[in-house]
């Protein structure tokens, strides 16, 4: 797998300035920088640049698709959405089309400091993510088209205004900038925004599809589905299945961050080997499938397994949103993992007991385990108790993490314990 | 029809009415918030109504 | 019947009961705030309590009032009952006792259906309840014919509800000033803060 970057990629990219706040930091802040790799299908042609003309002469124009043929586009590439639950999109999208005046939204916010992937889409690819939404939208009737960024990526935001401002006379999309948090990317926390409420999540008595935005029915999706719904409207679905597996056509967008490094984006076809994602360093060393709410996986699990999204399900590591966090030598993942769980509980929005008492609470017992003093036991029942109460599944995600270090990796977990990690004694020591 | 109690966790203050008139399912953690259990059976149904009516956040609802 | 003191002492007494019933309901509406549930009397009795008390202080109401209209000693229509003007009987403090009728008519129609209602919106409608007992109490000093004549009976009860109604007010408000347990705003301290982790 060739790991260079067109020269434009690689060149210093800035997107973020971190906020100063009293919560515990990321361990993986949110990148100033994003090495994007061309890829077979999304990013393609990448050194192009991401002007509409470079992408209608690729791509060519985007054809008025009618509903009927947008659904068997959707449903024949078995398309699923890219921001972590990998719900089928075409049911999504039925669902909408079911109800009155639907509401269409990308959500771009990327609130997972360990992604990148849909920056990099909005830096190099905006008019393939904005075509689809485009498209869905005429497919729909609907006339209110949202496009959802955070503001900690200032060239995010500034790429997709610059993108917007090319596509005047299309479908009007409105630009919202989501709060620099966690959970701001939420489905119900990025409606909230839209009602001009705080940019944080409310309990979802009915799919958004259903009821979302005002009561209105809602297509709400990851800025990368969008993406390839563009690509399946503007290139069909025979080109679509040139990549991929029989049973799970396409590519899909991985975030590989190494703690300290600036992160990169590559686009992978479904069915390829993970050992070939993963770059030479991180061989022998377990990784943290699916980022911040993801789970630890070892070395001989990676090394056999495939990016597919019900392959990994099945691994008990399911892909998420596509972040492979892959922590060098020099870094403890039960420290690592200490670091994340403070980083969460700090990003609870504060809204429900459970999830503001416990996740705290999780956070001190795994600090305890990673600092040698015991713990492990307090915080599989913190995990127990925390998980599905909650208004988002932003204690469940936690809870994942947590239980996939005590589960994948307990010899790393017990050398803690035992007081015998390298990285426990210089950090003892210091 | 099985139904169930759900909380809005948002609106939940930890009054703690719904445990003290639903006890069966309805436990509270260290820090008073429900824990809901199970199934609303048929003999416990008017009691979950009476735990819907009762909170003082209207923050149960059974669905 | 019409004739006679006994629809007067019908009137006269339940407004001195509705007085102390008010003032009860009012008071364990401030108790059914806060606190953490377990200790003492359970939270659903003190609630059941105050909403029994004041479906009880509705019916007492309609006596009140029917005892007053029915009179035919005083001229009191019925749609006097509901209107706060226009009245011909010492118009101002009867005026007066219409306008807690009519807020204690749109509370508890708002509490009846509260589970159709946001809970904003059922909670700012159910704080003119405070406003309601207040012009009933002053209805009574007002239009009391023992008040009025300082008589023990009246006095004593009167003073004693809004010395309850005073402290009970208190209490709550400081209560809606302490810091709600959780708030939707960025939490600015944080037990992890504090930690100094590896």
């Amino acid at each position: 797998m060739t790991q260079q970057a067109p020269a434009w990629a690689a060149s210093p990219r800035h997107l973020a300035s971190r906020p100063v706040s009293t919560r515990p930091a990321s361990p993986v802040p949110v990148p100033h920088e994003v090495c994007i790799h061309p890829g077979p299908a999304l990013l393609e042609g990448v050194a192009d640049g991401p002007s509409l003309a470079a992408h209608r002469k690729r791509y060519g124009d985007l054809p008025t698709t009618r509903l009927p043929h947008l659904l068997q586009l959707v449903r024949g590439a078995g398309l699923r959405g890219r921001g972590g639950a990998a719900f089928p999109f075409a049911t999504k999208l039925e669902t909408a089309s079911k109800r009155r005046r639907p509401v269409v939204v990308v959500n771009l916010s990327e609130g997972e400091p360990a992604s990148a992937k849909d920056s990099a889409l909005a830096l190099s690819r905006p008019h393939l993510v904005l075509d689809g939404a485009t498209a869905a939208a005429q497919a729909l009737g609907s006339r209110e088209v949202h496009l959802v960024v955070t503001g900690e990526r200032p060239l995010v935001r500034q790429s997709m205004e610059r993108a917007l401002e090319e596509r005047a006379g299309d479908v009007a999309v409105r630009l919202h900038t989501a709060a620099p948090r966690f959970v701001a990317g939420q489905a119900r926390a990025v409606i909230e925004l839209l009602s001009g409420r705080p940019n944080l999540p409310v309990t979802a008595w009915s799919p958004e599809a259903i009821e979302g935005l005002r009561g209105r029915p809602t297509l709400l999706s990851n800025a990368e589905t969008w993406a390839h719904v563009g690509l399946l409207v503007l290139r069909g679905e025979g080109a679509y299945r040139r990549h991929g597996t029989e049973t799970e056509p396409g590519t899909a967008l991985l975030s590989l961050t190494t703690p300290g490094e600036e992160p990169h984006v590559l686009e992978v076809p479904y069915g390829t080997r993970l050992r070939e994602v993963l770059p030479e360093a991180a061989h022998g060393l377990p990784a943290l499938v699916g980022g911040f709410h993801g789970s630890w996986a070892t070395w001989p699990t990676l090394a056999n397994a495939r990016i597919s999204v019900p392959h990994l399900a099945a691994l008990g590591t399911p892909l998420g949103a596509g972040v492979l966090l892959v922590p060098d030598a020099e870094t403890c993942p039960v420290e690592l993992t200490s670091r994340i769980v403070a980083f969460l509980a700090g990003q609870s929005a504060g809204r429900c007991g459970p999830c503001h008492n416990g996740l705290p609470a999780l956070a001190a017992a795994v600090h305890d385990v990673a600092t040698g003093r015991g713990g492990a036991e307090r915080a599989g029942q913190l995990a127990e108790l925390v998980r599905g109460r909650g208004a988002c599944a932003h204690p469940d995600g936690t809870v994942r993490l947590v239980r996939s270090l005590l589960g994948t990796l307990p010899h790393e977990v017990a050398e803690h314990v035992s007081g015998g990690c390298a990285h426990l004694r210089a950090a003892v020591a210091s | 029809m099985s139904r169930r109690l759900r909380v809005d966790w948002p609106s939940c203050q930890a009054r703690g009415l719904c445990h003290e008139l639903l006890p069966e399912l309805v436990e509270l953690d260290e820090w008073g918030y429900p824990i809901v259990g199970g199934e609303v059976t048929e003999e416990l149904v008017a009691d979950a109504r009476a735990a819907v009516r009762a909170c003082p956040r209207l923050a149960l609802r059974l669905v | 019947m019409t004739d006679g003191p006994l629809l007067w002492y019908l009137n006269r007494s339940t407004g001195l009961v509705l007085l102390v019933l008010l003032t009860i309901t009012t008071v364990l509406g401030v108790l059914s705030l806060g606190g953490r549930p377990g200790r003492g009397v359970p939270r659903f009795v003190t609630q059941s309590l105050h909403r029994n008390l004041a479906l009880l202080s509705v019916a007492l109401l309609g006596a009140h009032v029917t005892s007053a209209v029915v009179d035919t000693y005083v001229d009191i229509r019925w749609w006097q009952a509901v209107v706060p003007v226009g009245a011909t009987y010492m118009p101002l403090w009867l005026g007066l006792g219409t306008v807690s009728l009519d807020l204690i008519a749109l509370v508890v129609v708002t509490s009846l259906l509260r589970t159709r209602l946001s809970h904003r919106s059922w909670h700012a409608v159910h704080l003119l309840s405070w406003a309601a007992w207040l012009v009933a109490v002053v209805h009574g000093v007002g239009i009391g014919t023992d008040l009025r004549a300082g008589s023990l009976l009246a006095v004593v009860p009167t003073v004693s509800c809004v010395a309850a109604v005073l402290l009970a007010g208190t209490v709550r408000i400081s209560r809606g000033l302490r810091p709600q347990p959780l708030s939707s705003q960025p939490l600015s301290s944080q037990p992890l803060s504090e930690r100094t982790l590896p």
